[in-house]
């Protein structure tokens, strides 16, 4: 049984019956009455100089209301990291990618503003374009951007401990390079937004973003409107996965055309769009050289990185630094040197997808582990335990393990899969896998240079009494943020569920970074609890000079007050409010003391009832350059087994069986931790078999649709176990930490180590297409039969 | 994603359907399900100006049991040819077809017509349908005429249907007591995939010696259209079925077929597919005459 | 130019005028102001704009609203009764199915269509019937023990419509 009464437990989520029944609003599903339609042009190029832009002919069609370009705008430049602010919301002289901003429109209706869009002509000079990193990176090549020479959007290099004096003392040393592919989130709903701008000058833009603080400060930088007549709301949101987490030009043109027409102005991606905007995960070529003594303990890792970054920085220099960060753990290694490259090409820019910038490394690394263990005649699970970190280790890289229920994960998963009676038993074709992971839960610092809290949570009580609630601009965009909240204050208040309402992802309600680096959970669950106490406390201490009770000799639980010692005589305070309350038909009436009756008169004592709370990291580890990427609070550690069989004549892959356990410290909600660690599967087992954004020799993209752009459906994902590994985070509020990104981890390797296992032959390449599995075994037969 | 405008009919009869297609050419495009049809106009790939749904044609969504032929209607469902009893007894082949095609969702809107009208080379409908020798009937104003399916395709997209007629239905041939057919398809994932490649074979056996009467293979996604692998029939006709006769008809269907690499799959991997696709899907067939 | 057409939508009968290119999805949303049922793809892709055509779960973004004359449809509103959420409703908010809810209606009603003709249905049966539905959240494991679950209320006798 928990100890507690409200989390750490299986209720439904407060927004689920809303979803099923069609009544939960979406972006597209808000209209306002003379609304306009915003559409967007988009370069058909790659690489090209910027002559003329004719607009008018568009701006003759009926029905058009505005059209803008960079002459109407200004060319602010705005980014995600103030360090490479590199966009500007439309090209003025030049465009670097096939879908680069060019000009909005807005029009009565989506077909006019479409049909208006074509009408703008645009002169270009064609110039030559680089699509990869190699030809990004050769002698002479075209730049995209002047201010930043080469190509690279960002560099890193650092060395923990001294890796080549590792490597001496090594008996084994293993190299191995591996590459993914460009993905896309995919999430089911395309961005949209609609902005309205009214007559006291101020702006508020409704967005399915994953970040309303972050969109409400680039909307007011670029558009020059104070902060505070900048409000960014979010409705629902269909998913986001890390590509929702910054402001997009879509959102910033919708914006300029409401302040120019006086309209609200929607504006939606089309599916092909979203493929264009991309921002998600990058292609990272990595090589790594790790080396290791003879009984498995783990000395040095060489890493090396290129990441395919398109035309713009986004996320990139976090994506680059992460890359490399995230391979400190959960291993205990002492020497780890990094150098990464990212590096801009004529392709839509990448950015932060969940997992940010480990899980290619992590597939990386954990496939090399295992071909080191097997090298070593070890147990892939016994090479990983022997080096496996504690609760309290500081990897090499000044990353704090506050609390790691690591092995107890590896323990489950094995036991879980019956990995002893299956491993090396399997016949032909069958394969079983396994691999670690772990990830920060909230990063260390802002994404902008700052000060300022994370979060910030309002809960108010209700002035007529026992309603509770709650106000954050936090961000639920699926996983279940709000309910973990709610659950978080009642409980912290005392109260049931039911008694709780939450509202959030409104920046009039306060600041929160939002939903990214897995950090809700953590962080605005600590504001969350940390209102939710003042809120109590408040009621108490009315309550104590009422009835003469100190106040730590009282509490609340369950919706009643609850007293410590002796009970005292609350009969008066309960007349008084009965006699409030006339002619209601639920007036208390033998119970003892409850909250409704106590915030009611604390509300008569004091006005409302107001609790507030915040939250920052503490001081975090690492002084060196870089160290704000990868930096935590906490972080949350998975392990995983996946279960294989190949069809050897053709190269077919069917994933059987997925067993996984992570660690997310204490588990707000049950269902939803299950919730986040499947759907991290199946991205993961997406990434690692079917998807790739593929381009043609102009920069464009060949699969733009969810025809062939192909993720999972129901029929290729397998049956999936999970295990919620329950440690106590001292950081984390009633010891909670991450699960959204960092489950993902482990599975690309699992999957490779499985495969490995079931055809013999080692895959450095994704997604692991039929094709690439059996060409790979033919090439190795051939080269059997040649040696 | 908008729709371009364009006209709407909706005839009630096949002459009515014809009258139209005479009349407004190749402006207008029959609309069967309109899986391949309005993905096409939101893409801007085709731009008709007039769309005739063929919603109303009653004779042409029947499934009947002739004495000697099956004929399907050419606006009969892919989600029919699944539920229907005499499909599943008769043209088994045809079914697993049916069952390869899309979702569950495209299944309830696609038609078999619009399956084979569309061309493309990898769809999973004209492999089965080759195998089992169909016919398909093509109406315009001036009366019906059948042309062999094996006949009918000209290249992706392309077809011998005139711009004034509608395909109305196809016609096959009910398999004897001692024949087989199967089908089988591979792509990346599990379901709603275009093929990488696809195929299908028949089987008749001479009762008194066992030996292939009849025997007919056929191939998607490795050519401009579906084909019929003919040296792998060559290699099989007048044979005893075995695992090594297979293997050679899989080998020699290789030669049959002349793949390209685009950005789903390599020519190479798509031609040694071949030779594993053949022989398992003539197991297959076997396997249903042994049943 | 516009066309009358006759619909019935939960229900209920409609008469409205429609441009042939108006899809169903569209009507829906539009017109009816039915905003449950959602556009993930509006190419047959994700099946988001599910809903149920003459008793076949179908895409509504490939169907034009003019086809639909002379039908009957029902849409994720249209699966509430005075005694509250369908068996697979409750079933899905129950079994925490849902995350970010885009592809739910969707799913509930490929569910639906399944149950209907089998309420008894093995974990393949269920992931074959809902495999045009894209979910990126789940991974779909809740999904389909959403739906086995509801399946055993049906043969409660408590579901249907
Ligand atoms: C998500 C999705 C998945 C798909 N998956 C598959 C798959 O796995 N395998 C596969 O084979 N296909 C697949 N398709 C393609 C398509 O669904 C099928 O080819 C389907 O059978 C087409 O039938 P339809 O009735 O919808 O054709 P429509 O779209 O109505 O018509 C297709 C073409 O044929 C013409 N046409 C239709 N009927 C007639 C007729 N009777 N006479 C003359 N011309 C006619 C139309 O004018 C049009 O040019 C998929 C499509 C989508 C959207
Ligand atoms: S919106 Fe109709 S299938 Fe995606
Ligand atoms: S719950 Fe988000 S797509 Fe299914």
């Amino acid at each position: 049984m928990s100890e507690y009464d409200v989390i750490n437990s299986r209720l439904s989520r407060l927004d689920t019956p809303d979803k099923a029944t069609g009544r939960a609003l979406f972006i597209d599903d808000i209209s306002f009455s003379n609304m306009l339609y915003g559409a967007i042009l988009q370069s058909p190029l790659p690489h090209a100089g910027i002559i003329n832009i004719d607009t008018s002919a568009a701006e003759k069609l009926p029905g058009v209301k505005a059209v803008i370009t960079a002459k109407d705008v200004g060319t602010v430049k705005y980014g995600v990291s103030p360090a490479r602010y590199d966009e500007t919301l439309f090209c003025q002289d030049k465009v670097r990618y096939v879908g680069d901003e060019i000009a909005a429109v807005a029009a009565v209706d989506q077909a006019t503003a479409q049909e208006a869009v074509s009408l703008i002509k645009v002169d270009y000079e064609e110039l030559p374009a680089v699509l990869s990193v190699e030809e990004a990176l050769a002698e002479g090549a075209p730049q995209l951007h002047a201010e930043y020479p080469g190509n690279y959007t960002a560099q890193v290099h650092q060395e923990f401990g001294d890796v080549k004096a590792g490597f001496e003392i090594c008996d084994l040393i293993k190299s191995s390079t591996f590459v993914n592919k460009r993905q896309d989130a995919a999430f089911i709903e395309p961005p949209g937004c609609v902005a309205v701008f009214d007559l006291h000058g101020a702006l508020t833009l409704y967005s399915s973003t994953q970040v309303p603080h972050y969109v409400q400060r680039t909307v007011a930088m670029v558009t020059g409107l104070p902060v505070g007549k900048v409000r960014v709301l979010k409705p629902y949101v269909g998913g986001g996965f890390g590509i929702k987490a910054s402001a997009n030009a879509n959102e910033l043109a919708a914006c300029f055309l409401s302040m120019k027409t006086g309209r609200p102005v929607k504006m939606n991606l089309s599916r092909e769009q979203v493929f264009k905007l991309c921002r998600a995960r990058h292609q990272f070529l990595h090589k790594m050289t790790t080396g290791v003594k003879k009984d498995g303990t783990l000395v040095s890792l060489e890493h090396e990185c290129y990441l395919d970054g398109g035309a713009y920085s986004s996320f990139g220099i976090a994506t680059v630094y992460y890359a490399g960060s995230l391979l400190g753990g959960p291993y205990k290694l002492q020497n780890m040197k990094y150098d990464g490259y990212r590096v801009y090409n004529n392709k839509p820019p990448c950015g932060a997808q969940r997992g940010h910038g480990g899980v290619a490394a992590r597939a990386a690394w954990e496939q090399q582990l295992d071909m080191i263990a097997e090298e070593l005649g070890m147990d892939p699970f016994d090479l990983r335990l022997k080096n496996m970190m504690q609760a309290g280790d500081v990897t090499c890289n000044d990353l704090n393990m506050s609390s790691l229920g690591m092995e107890e994960c590896l323990q489950t998963v094995q036991d879980g899969s019956e990995w002893k009676k299956k491993k090396g038993r399997l016949p032909k074709g069958k394969g079983i896998g396994m691999a670690c992971g772990f990830f920060v839960s909230g990063a260390g610092y802002p994404i902008y240079r700052s000060d300022t809290y994370h979060c910030t949570a309002i809960v108010k009580l209700a002035e007529d009494g026992g309603l509770a609630q709650v106000y954050t601009a936090s961000a639920e965009i699926g996983q279940g943020s709000d309910t973990a909240f709610g659950m978080i204050a009642a409980e912290a208040l005392g109260v049931p569920l039911s008694d709780v309402r939450v509202m959030s992802g409104d920046t009039d309600m306060g600041v929160d970074l939002g939903a990214y680096s897995s950090r809700q959970t953590l962080m605005t669950g600590h504001a969350v609890k940390e209102a939710a106490e003042d809120v109590k406390h408040q009621v108490l201490e009315v309550l104590s000079k009422e009835l003469s009770v100190p106040v730590q000799d009282m509490s609340i639980k369950k919706g009643r007050v609850v007293f410590h010692r002796q009970e005292p005589d609350f009969s008066e305070l309960r007349t008084r409010y009965i006699k409030e309350h006339r002619g209601w038909t639920d007036n208390p009436k033998d119970e003892p003391l409850t909250f409704r009756e106590a915030s009611r008169i604390a509300y008569l004592a004091r006005g409302s009832i107001v609790g507030t709370g915040k939250y920052k990291p503490h001081e975090l580890g690492g002084k060196y350059k870089g160290a704000a990427v990868g930096t935590s609070p906490a972080y949350g550690c998975s392990a995983q087994v996946v279960e294989v069989e190949v069809d050897l004549e053709t190269g077919q892959i069917r994933i059987e069986k997925m067993t996984d356990a992570h660690d997310c410290g204490l588990a707000i909600n049950k269902t939803s931790v299950e919730g986040q660690m499947e759907g991290s599967l199946s991205m993961g087992l997406g990434e690692a078999m079917f998807e790739e954004v593929k381009f043609d020799a102009r920069g464009r993209v060949i699969n733009a649709d969810l025809a062939e752009y192909k993720i999972p459906t129901a029929v290729d994902m397998p049956p999936i176990e999970t295990i919620v590994v329950e440690s106590n985070e001292p950081n984390g509020p009633f010891g909670a930490k991450e699960v959204g990104e960092g489950a993902i981890m482990p599975t690309i390797p699992a999957i490779l180590n499985a495969v490995y296992d079931a055809v013999g032959v080692r895959i450095f390449e994704l997604p692991l297409t039929p094709e690439r599995i059996y060409t790979a075994v033919q090439d190795y037969h051939e080269r059997q039969k040649a040696s | 994603m908008l729709l371009p405008k364009f006209e709407y009919d909706e005839p009630r009869s096949i002459e009515e359907a014809c009258e139209t297609l005479r009349t407004f050419g190749e402006t207008v495009k029959p609309l069967a399900g309109g899986t391949d049809l309005m993905v096409n106009m939101k893409k801007g790939v085709v731009r008709p100006s007039r769309v005739l749904s063929l919603k109303k044609l009653k004779t042409c969504n029947r499934i009947e049991k002739l004495d000697a032929t099956i004929r399907i209607g050419a606006c009969t469902l892919v989600a029919e040819l699944i539920q229907n009893q005499v499909i599943a007894d008769t043209l088994p082949a045809l079914q697993a077809g049916a069952k390869a095609l899309g979702s569950p969702l495209i299944r309830n809107l696609a038609t078999i017509g619009g399956n084979i009208c569309s061309a493309r080379p990898a769809a999973d409908l004209p492999p089965a349908l080759l195998v089992y020798g169909a016919r398909v009937v093509l109406h315009s104003q001036q009366g019906p005429r059948t042309v062999l399916l094996k006949d009918f395709f000209k290249g992706p997209g392309q077809t011998v249907l005139r711009g004034d007629e509608l395909l109305t239905a196809i016609e096959l041939d009910r398999p004897p007591a001692n024949s087989g057919a199967g089908y089988l398809n591979l792509g990346i994932r599990k379901v709603q995939d275009i093929d990488i490649i696809n195929g299908a074979a028949y089987l008749a056996l001479n009762p008194r010696d066992g030996t292939i009467e009849k025997v007919r293979v056929a191939l998607g996604a490795v050519a401009p259209t579906p084909i019929r692998a003919s040296l792998a029939e060559q290699a099989l006709q007048g044979q005893k079925p075995s695992q090594d006769l297979f293997v050679q008809a899989g080998q020699a269907a290789q030669q049959d077929c002349t793949p390209i690499t685009d950005f789903r799959g390599g020519a190479a991997y798509r031609k040694a597919m071949t030779s594993v696709l053949v022989r398992r899907v003539l197991e297959t067939a076997l396997k249903q005459i042994e049943k | 130019m516009k066309r009358i057409i006759h619909i019935r939508v939960n229900e209920q009968e409609y008469e409205l005028a429609v441009e042939p290119n108006l899809t169903l999805a569209d009507l829906l949303r539009d017109e009816l102001g039915l905003t449950g049922t959602k556009k993930g793809c509006e190419m047959g892709d994700c099946g988001s704009c599910t809903v149920i055509l003459d008793g076949r779960n179908v895409n509504s973004c490939l169907i034009l609203a003019i086809q639909a004359n002379g039908s009957s449809v029902q849409t994720i509103e249209g699966l509430e009764t005075e005694a509250g959420l369908h068996p697979l409703q409750q079933a899905f908010v129950e079994k925490g199915a849902i995350q970010c809810g885009f592809c739910s209606s969707g799913m509930i009603l490929s569910g639906k269509t399944l149950l209907d003709s089998n309420p008894n249905p093995g974990e393949q049966e269920i992931r074959e019937a809902i495999s045009g539905n894209l979910c990126r959240c789940t991974g779909y494991q809740k999904i389909v023990e959403a739906v086995a679950d509801a399946g055993s209320d049906y043969q409660k006798g408590q579901g249907g419509e």
